[in-house]
């Protein structure tokens, strides 16, 4: 705990002082806007509008964990870039821990951002259980793209265009609620499919926990996959 | 083959070492064998891509998939948990250090990982390598040797029993380079081991009870650098007069050597000295290679 703590105040301080990270935390405040003042006005003016409101609400989850995913990537790929990851290596502290201690507080704070999002926002009535549920679920997104890019990338510019690959990749199943027929399923083969899924089927007040079940377990596997190709790189 | 002494003091002993990288076709560490005596300063002398720092980062577990056998106090190193990062310290070859952060910062960020009671006090640390002025400031602001010497103190601020240095003089300026050199001989009396890599000989010849030249992932030679010196140099002096003359005497019993005696009277001596080896000739006669490559 101690180190999570510690690790957690030393990547904020980096954060607050890079104004190119620094910018990014205002995302929040401003889809939140969105979300309780622009899409209520664009429903009533356009009622041909509403029927996509639940589609707006997927893409608006997931962009809150736009946010850690981008400022803990770059965070993570500037420790590797100025090699001090490599001090990490000899310190006394595990993998899990490492993984933990920067992992955890961006995820629990993008699940916060999702509870809240979806209490504030002003189409459904969603129960507090599954608005956690969901929340946690969506959260997953940023461990998995943090190591998945750290994975690959040596430094900043590299990070730079992976960035933008992987942001296409996630809101690809987006493209899913415009299919019709079966061939929606075609995107389950991305983990962000049953995120979307699951988001949907929440807004819809439809039965969720399936789709979090598959989402969950996708993304726990592709999780620990990941973390053990970026475990043998990023100390190197 | 080095000689790999057997006795009860060890603190590293390291057997028949190998390693390659994956994405490489030949092995960087070709059957290393040596070991380190508990507060020795034991150093590997070598060119740039000889091997030095990558059978560093395997004694500090940086690498991993090594072959041959390798123990640490007795215990092999597969067997060491992460209880071993409290016993040993590293000084890296470049400055790694978060560039957003003061030198205050960096320092206790990793401090905070080791138990508190074995920490020293941050102000003594910076002082020590005098940087006390600096330790408030982002290490963006730093020079090279400014984020050197915290590389040093981040390695040493957890009281470890075992150090790698690996070209812990690499960067620094003549004298802030001398004061890293007598921080580590002063470590050396507190008891510790350390392992030095250098490819500096004034380096190596300074601070290494006992030193191996490495080129191409072998170790050519282990000894102490006085006696490898004492192996490969001349017992002979060398006088030099004004007028151009040179002649070499035999060190032994040179005070009765008469001719020497008149060589001297013969005219206005301009240089006297001896035809010791320098390790760098030293290495060059066992290798075949230089070290500045």
């Amino acid at each position: 705990m101690k180190n999570i703590i510690t690790l957690s105040v030393a990547d904020f301080k980096l954060i607050f002082r890079d104004p190119s990270l620094r910018s990014f935390l205002g995302l929040p405040i401003l889809l939140f806007a969105l979300v309780i003042w622009l899409l209520p006005y664009l429903a009533q003016t356009y009622p041909g509008f509403e029927p996509y409101i639940s589609v707006f609400m997927v893409v608006a989850a997931v962009e809150n964990t736009q946010m850690f995913s981008f400022i803990s990537s770059m965070v993570l790929i500037d420790e590797k870039e100025n090699s001090v990851a490599q001090v990490y290596g000899v310190v006394p502290l595990s993998n899990s821990e490492y993984l933990l201690s920067r992992l955890a507080i961006p995820y629990l704070f993008t699940v916060c951002l999702n509870v809240i999002l979806f209490i504030v926002q002003p189409f459904y009535h969603i129960g507090l259980i599954e608005n956690i549920s969901v929340s946690m679920l969506v959260g997953l997104i940023v461990p998995v793209y943090v190591i998945g890019i750290n994975s690959i990338v040596k430094n900043r510019m590299q990070g730079m265009v992976y960035i933008k690959a992987f942001n296409l990749i996630v809101l690809a199943p987006i493209a899913a609620f415009f299919i019709p027929g079966k061939w929606e399923w075609i995107f389950g083969l991305l983990p962000s499919h049953w995120v979307f899924q699951s988001i949907q089927n929440l807004t819809n007040g439809e039965e969720v926990w399936m789709n979090l079940l598959i989402g969950f377990v996708f993304l726990m596997i592709m999780f620990l996959l990941l973390s053990r190709h970026f475990l043998k790189k990023h100390f190197n | 083959m080095p000689e790999v002494r057997l006795t009860s003091n060890k603190m590293i002993k390291v057997e028949d070492l190998q390693f390659q990288y994956p994405n490489s076709d030949v092995k960087t560490l070709k059957g290393l064998s040596f070991s380190i005596e508990r507060g020795e300063v034991f150093g590997f002398l070598g060119p740039s891509g000889a091997g030095k720092s990558t059978a560093q980062k395997v004694l500090y577990k940086i690498l991993q998939g090594y072959t041959g056998r390798i123990e640490i106090e007795g215990k092999d190193l597969k067997d060491w948990g992460k209880d071993y990062f409290s016993k040993i310290g590293v000084g890296f070859e470049l400055p790694n250090h978060y560039l957003k952060l003061t030198g205050r910062e960096n320092l206790a960020l990793f401090g905070s990982f080791y138990p508190n009671s074995a920490i020293k006090d941050i102000r003594e640390l910076f002082e020590m390598v005098e940087l006390q002025d600096a330790m408030d400031k982002p290490v963006e602001a730093y020079s090279k040797g400014m984020k050197m010497r915290l590389n040093f103190i981040r390695a040493i601020q957890h009281n470890p029993d075992i150090l790698f240095f690996d070209e812990p003089t690499s960067g620094l300026d003549p004298v802030n380079a001398q004061k890293i050199r007598n921080h580590i001989l002063d470590l050396k009396a507190n008891g510790k081991t350390i392992f030095v890599t250098t490819h500096s000989m004034h380096t190596a010849d300074e601070l290494c009870d006992r030193v191996s030249f490495i080129v191409d992932g072998e170790l050519r030679a282990t000894d102490s650098p006085q006696t490898l010196k004492d192996q490969y140099g001349k017992e002979e002096v060398r006088v030099e007069l004004k007028s151009g003359e040179i002649k070499e005497f035999a060190l032994p019993s040179i005070g009765e050597n008469q001719a020497f005696i008149d060589f001297l009277k013969s005219g206005e001596v301009s240089h006297i000295h001896t035809l010791e080896a320098s390790l760098d000739e030293v290495f060059i006669q066992i290798t075949g290679q230089t070290l500045h490559v």
